[in-house]
């Protein structure tokens, strides 16, 4: 989410019950005489309509999350709006009882309107994992490397004959500067040698990144094709040092890299007539800016040494898939959609066509050839719909088209069929209901791709009918790295971050912290949550209680910890017993603060919609913050308490205050601090559960170990998680999914990658009956409205 | 990509109301219907090494001249070719004559220092200055009325897999140079690939709606509409393709299948790549077209002719091998035969829309980065135009006294109306185009 300088932002406040009747009724009634839905009927439905669908005086339905007390709460104090003393607190409990059971809360909406598993394309990330993955069904698998680094070869002379290798070693980055000596002993001249670097390159997301080589001397750099340079500086002209070159890459996938380095002259080899040149400095750096990053060496964690097979990845562009349910779904299409998919294909058909003596197997003068194929379109074909193709699928996709066209031309057309048909572009409508279907649905909630021929033997023998065996087979491909990108994709939504915010600070009271320092925060964050999710158990909670996090030298000279400035990142515990895990990680500090101040509400907005995932709406108006300046005397809390007094503010900052406030020992770059504008911090909040007790928390690792035990939070947690996995509504798959989901979590001790299992099998197993309901039953999808999460 | 464009959408493009319409379309240089400007191209073609200056130069200057045994090809279009001799390459710096005899011989500027060793002189990188064929390229490209869909394109005849000084020619700007395609179906595909995917398309937007409708009949009623929706879409793609012009506006060439990047295969790749570009210029594709036989230093070994040493070495033979002469000279005359080639079939093409044939409003430009191969010369390049594509008076032999190139450089914008008072290195520009071309 990014950050606006004003309240609006924060996206807060207010609870369904934004206005009641201005009723004329004279004397405040008695709550001893009337019914919930009397006084409903009474008091409320002038303005909030006979099932709270709203008015034109109160457009907005009533819906929402908030437990049955919060929801009394809320109507005691303000409804009704032009009068509140009108209804008193048992009146106010009997008729919030009534509107939560009638139509209000998750439970009643599900009973009014059926939630269902909706038809969907693949989503734009989904097409594109997929159509890489029916690629690279045709090549090599990727061999799983933990080594980490390049390789890296020396060679004594100026090109790479293997004879005049001298050294051959892992490097972890390319970050060189070897002045005017030679790299090693035994070279035979400063003046002529060559490295030659080689892996692969892990790309932690999807998106566009840069490559950037700065060297004095010649160079080229390959990635992911290895017979076209991304870079080609082999000629050195002018002052140029610096090259670069731009390729999209797909998260948790591991491409080729090939880096080549020459010291010498190119051209023609006059070593021998002009032995002592001038001696030259030589120095080379391998940097890359990924799609959200600052432009960095690249460093050790996203390179490995091994080769990986070359990799596909659809260029065209698409129109962002509809996230009003703050996840990626692909219930709606256009135009624009459609016409993206024929760009698509047109573009894959003729990389396809250009590469298929490699992918087909077969030479251009095979005498076989047309056989051959057939026989690849068939395995696109089935690749693509995940299922084998029946004998008249087959007829249709594969053979028609060799009959009235040239093979060459025929492989094209197949292509384009079969990537413009609904069996490709949409999710599970093939043939099943089947274990084919289960094998898809595992991997697009895992992978966000297709199945694996693992998955495929499995459903092709069967053994995809019993939960046991559809665990076994999630627990297998939750170790892919694929899953990975998911998750920590997850994770960065979950925690608001997933677009890099802008966290640029006040230099003069941030002295040092800028664009690279905020990267590194964001790349410390991305580290915990690996770390917390792959490493141990996978506990849940760590990702609140952890006392300890990542840190590199110029992050531990900026908080304070005692690193090296050289330090690469590493596990530091910073302000002993202060930091409580993600509540207290400094790159959300930052990211949930002004440039110069911190700011309780966007934290307090972050604790209450990310991680107890209440639903919050925005506020009624756009406020700009008190300036600290013009309130010399206030700290931060008390300048938000009296920014956020009137009515109209309270009955949602009442919640979302007091849970910020316990994070304001740090300061807008996320630093521990004692006091705040010359008085010692109060870092001291409160929140009424869904359950009515109150808890109160003296800091944040009293917040943090409250949150950590709160169903409320895990089940916040695994709902969100299920949305992002699996793209449908978890109400669509029956009223106790969610509540199953959390229960298992807890008696799993919050293990995340057994969340991550089940979530996977509950939206795998058949659920036909749900997304065919009677059709009476039927509303319109405009009309679905679900709970903000 | 603007091949098509309306009158509309040009006055649009400048901006202008529709109440000013009537006033611009008397204009006779904006009017479309009765277009007065006529279209106007520039070949560039080159070949390496050199030539053997006895049997190019013809003795006599003026309207009456022999064309040599180098030249012969050239008799039919005699009346249609200049011939300029004494222009000389004199921009100097970095690199062998080889690497400066391609890399400023269209950018008349200095290569940038770089490491790149030649076979004497200083090491050099790429040149510091644009090639003018991409200075015309820019200069038409910024009015609509002259924009074509590419602007230029870069042809090349095996040219080797390396990107250095000696194989590159066309510079867009300094340090950037550009890669000629020299593999005709990659050059096909740049052209009609368009065209033959909507082809594909169309074959199988049929098979894609019965394939939605199988798909909708086993899906709830709901999930029906999104199916129906998309096959609104499919079926409005159809429509579209309908209405799309059939073919490209002229007929598309067929190319021979299977031709490989092979030595031998030199002439028919040579065709295609002529016939490719004559196509594209009738789909008025582009204005500038500049095709590069091999390279500098170019190795082909002439196998067709009767010649099996390679070019290069075979230009460096001394003035007393007279056997390698007369194998040069026959070189040339083939390369003179390929720019015959091509300016027939500018000649037998209909100038589309206007008077005459491509060939009457086509300039091509035939020239090598050496003087002569065994001295390394860069005086008296060879400069052959051919056609009538700018205002300079052909049918005659030119002789100048060391001129730079840089004036004929000028002298070929100006023909193209870009009155450019310098171009390239300022220091051989000083007395402007080249005196007597018009």
């Amino acid at each position: 989410m990014p950050i606006t300088p004003t309240f609006l932002r924060a996206r807060l406040v207010r609870v369904g019950l934004v206005l009641l009747s201005a009723s004329t009724c004279p004397n405040p009634l008695s709550a001893a005489d009337q019914t919930g839905e009397q006084i409903y009927r009474e008091m409320c439905i002038r303005c909030h309509g006979p099932a709270g669908e709203g008015t034109k005086k109160a457009p907005k339905p009533l819906l929402g999350d908030k437990s049955l007390a919060q929801l009394t709460k809320v109507i005691d104090e303000t409804m009704p709006e032009d009068d509140p003393d009108k209804l008193d607190a048992a009146g106010s409990a009997k008729v919030a009882a009534y509107i939560h059971d009638a139509f209000y809360s998750p439970t009643a909406q599900a009973r009014t309107r059926p939630a269902r598993v909706e038809l969907a394309r693949l989503t734009n990330g989904q097409y594109r994992n997929a159509v890489a993955d029916v690629i690279g069904g045709f090549r090599s698998v990727p061999k799983v490397d933990e080594r980490r680094g390049l390789r890296g070869e020396y060679f004594n002379a100026r090109g790479f004959q293997t004879n005049r290798r001298l050294i051959d070693r892992i490097d972890p980055e390319v970050q060189f500067d070897f002045g005017i000596a030679a790299p090693g002993e035994k070279f035979d001249t400063p003046h002529q040698y060559a490295i030659r670097w080689e892996g692969s390159v892990l790309a932690p997301e999807t998106g566009s990144y840069e490559f950037v080589v700065r060297t004095e001397h010649a160079t080229r750099l390959w990635v992911n094709d290895l017979r076209t340079p991304l870079i080609d500086a082999w000629v050195k002209s002018g002052n140029d040092t610096e090259y670069r070159g731009s390729i999209p890459l797909l998260a948790g996938r591991a491409y080729s890299l090939k880096l080549e380095f020459s010291k010498a002259k190119q051209g023609v080899d006059d070593s021998k007539k002009n032995p002592n040149p001038p001696l030259l400095k030589a120095s080379v750096t391998l940097l890359w800016k990924p799609p959200f990053g600052t432009t960095e060496v690249i460093p050790a964690r996203h390179l490995m040494p091994a080769r990986s097979p070359e990799g596909y990845v659809v260029a065209t562009p698409f129109p962002p898939d509809d996230r009003s349910l703050g996840w990626e779904r692909g219930t709606t299409i256009s135009k624009e959609w459609d016409a993206a998919t024929t760009e698509a294909a047109i573009e894959v058909a003729s990389y396809v066509a250009a590469r298929l003596p490699e992918l087909a197997g077969v030479s251009d003068n095979a005498k076989s050839r047309t056989v051959s194929l057939k026989e690849f379109c068939k395995k696109f074909a089935e690749r693509a719909f995940r299922r084998p193709l029946t004998a008249d699928q087959k007829r249709t996709f594969v053979d028609r088209p060799f009959e009235t066209s040239d093979p060459d031309t025929a492989v094209k057309r197949v292509i384009l069929f079969v990537l413009k048909s609904p069996r490709f572009l949409y999710r599970e409508v093939g043939g099943g209901p089947d274990g084919y279907d289960v094998a898809s649905r595992l991997s697009f909630a895992l992978w966000d791709s297709i199945p694996d021929d693992e998955l495929l033997k499995a459903a092709a023998t069967g053994k995809l009918a019993t939960p046991e065996q559809v665990t076994a087979q999630a627990e297998r491909m939750v170790a892919d790295p694929r899953t990975r990108a998911k998750v920590r994709s997850f994770l960065l939504t979950w925690l608001k971050v997933e677009q890099p915010p802008d966290v640029s600070k006040d230099p003069k009271r941030f002295p040092g912290f800028d664009a690279a320092v905020a990267s590194d925060l964001r790349a410390s964050l991305e580290l915990f949550l690996d770390d917390v999710v792959w490493s141990g158990s996978g506990d849940f909670r760590k990702l609140l209680l952890a006392d300890e996090l990542f840190l590199n030298g110029p992050l531990a000279k900026l908080y304070g910890a005692d690193l090296l400035a050289t330090a690469p990142f590493q596990k530091v515990k910073l302000d002993a017993g202060k930091r409580a895990g993600v509540l207290t990680h400094p790159y959300l500090l930052a990211a949930f603060a002004y440039t110069t101040e911190s700011s309780p509400i966007h934290r307090g907005v972050f604790v209450a919609r990310g991680i107890l995932g209440l639903s919050l709406r925005p506020p009624p108006e756009a406020v700009a913050p008190l300036s600290a300046d013009l309130h010399p005397k206030l700290s931060t809390r008390d300048r938000v308490t009296l920014q956020t007094k009137p009515q109209a503010c309270i009955t949602c900052h009442g919640v979302v205050n007091p849970l910020g406030f316990t994070l304001e020992h740090f300061d807008a770059i996320g630093r521990y601090r004692e006091q705040d504008n010359g008085k010692p911090v109060d870092s001291s909040g409160i929140y009424l559960t869904r359950s009515g007790t109150v808890a109160t928390f003296a800091g944040p690792r009293e917040l943090a170990h409250f949150l950590a035990d709160n169903t409320e939070v895990h089940s916040a947690f695994a709902e969100q998680l299920f949305h992002h996995l699996i793209r449908q509504p978890v109400r669509a798959y029956g009223p106790a999914t969610l509540e199953e989901l959390r229960k298992g979590f807890a008696a799993n001790d919050f293990a995340i990658r057994k969340l991550i299992v089940a979530i996977a099998v509950a939206g795998a197993l058949p659920v036909e009956a749900k997304r065919n309901p009677p059709e009476g039953n039927l509303l319109p999808d405009a009309k679905l409205n679900l709970p903000k999460r | 990509m603007a091949p098509n464009r309306t009158r509309r959408e040009f006055v649009r493009d400048l901006g202008l109301s529709a109440a000013a319409l009537p006033f611009i379309l008397n204009l006779p240089s904006l009017g479309f219907a009765n277009q007065q400007r006529r279209k106007q191209r520039l070949v560039i073609l080159f070949s390496p090494n050199g030539v053997i200056p006895g049997a190019f130069w013809p003795d006599e200057e003026g309207a009456k001249f022999t064309l040599k045994a180098s030249l012969k090809p050239l008799e039919p279009f005699q009346d249609k070719t200049l011939l300029l001799n004494g222009v000389c390459d004199r921009v100097r710096g970095d690199g062998d004559n080889h690497m400066r005899g391609i890399g400023c011989l269209l950018t008349g500027v200095e290569l940038f220092p770089g490491n790149i060793q030649g076979g004497s002189h200083t090491p050099a990188g790429w040149a510091s200055g644009l090639s003018i064929d991409q200075e015309i390229r820019n200069f038409l490209q910024a009015d609509p009325a002259t924009r074509t869909r590419f602007g230029s394109l870069e042809f090349g005849v095996m040219v080797p897999d390396r990107a250095d000084t000696w194989t590159r020619m066309v510079y867009s700007g300094p340090n950037k140079p550009v890669a000629p395609i020299d593999d005709p179906y990659q050059m096909f595909n740049k052209l009609y690939g368009r065209a033959k995917d909507r082809e594909l398309l169309k074959s199988v937007l049929d098979g894609v709606s019965d394939d939605l409708k199988k798909v909708g009949g086993a899906v709830g009623a709901a999930d029906k509409k999104l199916l129906e929706e998309h096959t609104t879409f499919v079926r409005e793609m159809e429509k579209e393709l309908r209405e799309t012009k059939e073919s490209a506006g002229h007929p598309v060439p067929t190319l021979e299948a299977g031709v490989k990047k092979e030595n031998d295969r030199i002439p028919v790749i040579s065709k295609m790549q002529i016939d490719l570009m004559v196509n594209a210029f009738t789909a008025d594709h582009t204005r500038i077209a500049t095709l590069q036989y091999t390279n500098s230093v170019g190795m082909a070994r002439m196998r067709w002719i009767g010649v099996e040493e390679g070019h290069h070495e075979l230009s460096h033979e001394p003035d007393n091998n007279e056997k390698a002469k007369d194998k040069l000279t026959r070189i040339n005359a083939w390369f003179a035969g390929q720019l015959a080639y091509l300016a027939r079939r500018l000649a037998d093409t209909p100038e589309p829309g206007g008077p005459g044939s491509l060939l009457d409003n086509t300039i091509i430009m035939w020239t090598n980065e050496l003087g002569k191969g065994n001295s390394h010369t860069l005086d008296n390049i060879p400069f052959v135009l051919v056609g009538g594509g700018v205002d300079f008076k052909m049918g005659r032999s030119l002789k100048y006294t060391r001129l730079p190139h840089n004036r004929l450089l000028m002298s070929l914008a100006h023909g193209f109306g870009h009155r450019i008072s310098r171009f390239g290195s300022p220091d051989f520009c000083g007395d402007g185009p080249l005196p007597s071309l018009t």
